[in-house]
């Protein structure tokens, strides 16, 4: 017996939320920008921690908003969340994979070697902010650094779980769904995120 | 599910990269927060409208190629089903053209035959026509 709603047809098949009226519609648009407001800096420093360039990182969480906004917009807001993260750690996963294609490709081309007088990172950002009110944010930035580090290092499965558990405050069934993985799964890999995290982090914490 | 709430229960470890991690984002600069701004504003207008789409966006795509499909089957069926003489093609090796041929090549065969008849019944007229005239009327 077919679903009240649902044409029996399968070529007539239907099943997607009714169109939202006009208020209804600026409503969610409303929603969905604070959401993106709330979320947009943890994302963009979790994708940096992952990718190391700001640029790109910027790249991917703009191209996540993208998606969430035209795929899924029209989703309870309660959906967005998992779904946002799932987007962007598909995202960094991508663009891992085209930078390890194109250094594997250009390992191959023959070309002019870098030169290390012409850096593109701007050589002040290297250097560290020595305000002398905040003797404390230079141990901190110092941390943050290693443990950015350690993060980098991790397998990005691990890492993923880490950062959506601990950063973004998920449960496991929540990291699991995000991660498309079981719970089983996030939970072993989380514990050697920890695991390893400990053993780099511990002489320095 | 806040991150700011931290949980006493969470190891030293957890606890500590995650009150980091919430520092580095507190302190992400102007110039990064601005840009952060305009990607979000430019994703939501390039997204348009959320929940609103078009009537024809929300068809799926196979349902068009099925129309399409359809509409091809039944040009086919009309062209094929339809009489050859209005397919236009002229060929003298098509039989609706031969006979074409033949109705105007008797239709001067026809006309032949009527003129031999006239000449032969050509007495009889000329008898009919002084019966006529000399016929006394009543």
């Amino acid at each position: 017996m077919p679903r009240f709603g649902t044409l029996s047809a399968t070529w007539m098949v239907w099943d997607g939320p009714a169109p939202a009226p006009g208020g209804a519609v600026l409503e969610q648009t409303r929603e969905l920008d604070k959401f993106l407001a709330e979320i947009e800096r943890r994302a963009f420093r979790m994708a940096q921690i992952a990718l190391r360039d700001p640029e790109d990182a910027l790249d991917v969480v703009q191209d996540a908003m993208l998606k969430l906004a035209r795929n899924y917009g029209a989703r309870p807001s309660a959906e967005w969340r998992p779904l946002f993260y799932r987007i962007l750690q598909n995202g960094v996963r991508d663009l891992q994979r085209r930078r390890t294609v194109r250094k594997r490709f250009m390992t191959w081309l023959p070309g002019p070697k870098e030169d290390p007088d012409n850096e593109a990172q701007d050589p002040l950002d290297s250097v560290a902010d020595l305000s002398p009110s905040a003797p404390d944010r230079l141990m901190q930035d110092q941390a943050m650094q290693k443990l950015e580090e350690s993060l980098r290092g991790l397998p990005a499965r691990q890492r993923e779980a880490f950062m959506l558990r601990n950063f973004e405050g998920f449960d496991v069934a929540q990291t699991a769904r995000t991660m498309g993985c079981s719970e089983g799964s996030v939970k072993t890999h989380y514990s050697r995120a920890v695991h390893t995290l400990r053993e780099q982090l511990g002489e320095v914490w | 599910m806040s991150i700011r709430t931290l949980e006493p229960r969470l190891p030293e470890l957890e606890q500590r990269s995650r009150v980091l991690f919430q520092g580095s984002v507190d302190d992400l600069d102007m110039a990064t927060r601005s840009r952060l701004t305009r990607a979000r504003h430019a994703a939501l207008e390039a997204a348009g409208p959320v929940g609103r789409r078009a009537w024809f966006a929300r068809i799926p795509i196979w349902t068009s190629a099925a129309g399409v499909t359809a509409a091809a089957v039944f040009g086919v069926a009309l062209w094929f089903g339809a009489p050859t003489a209005h397919h236009g093609v002229m060929s003298a090796d098509n039989p609706m053209n031969l006979e074409d041929l033949e109705l105007v090549a008797s239709s001067d065969e026809n006309s032949g035959d009527a003129m031999e008849m006239l000449q032969d019944d050509i007495e009889f007229y000329d008898w009919a026509e002084k019966a006529t005239s000399t016929e006394p009327v009543a």
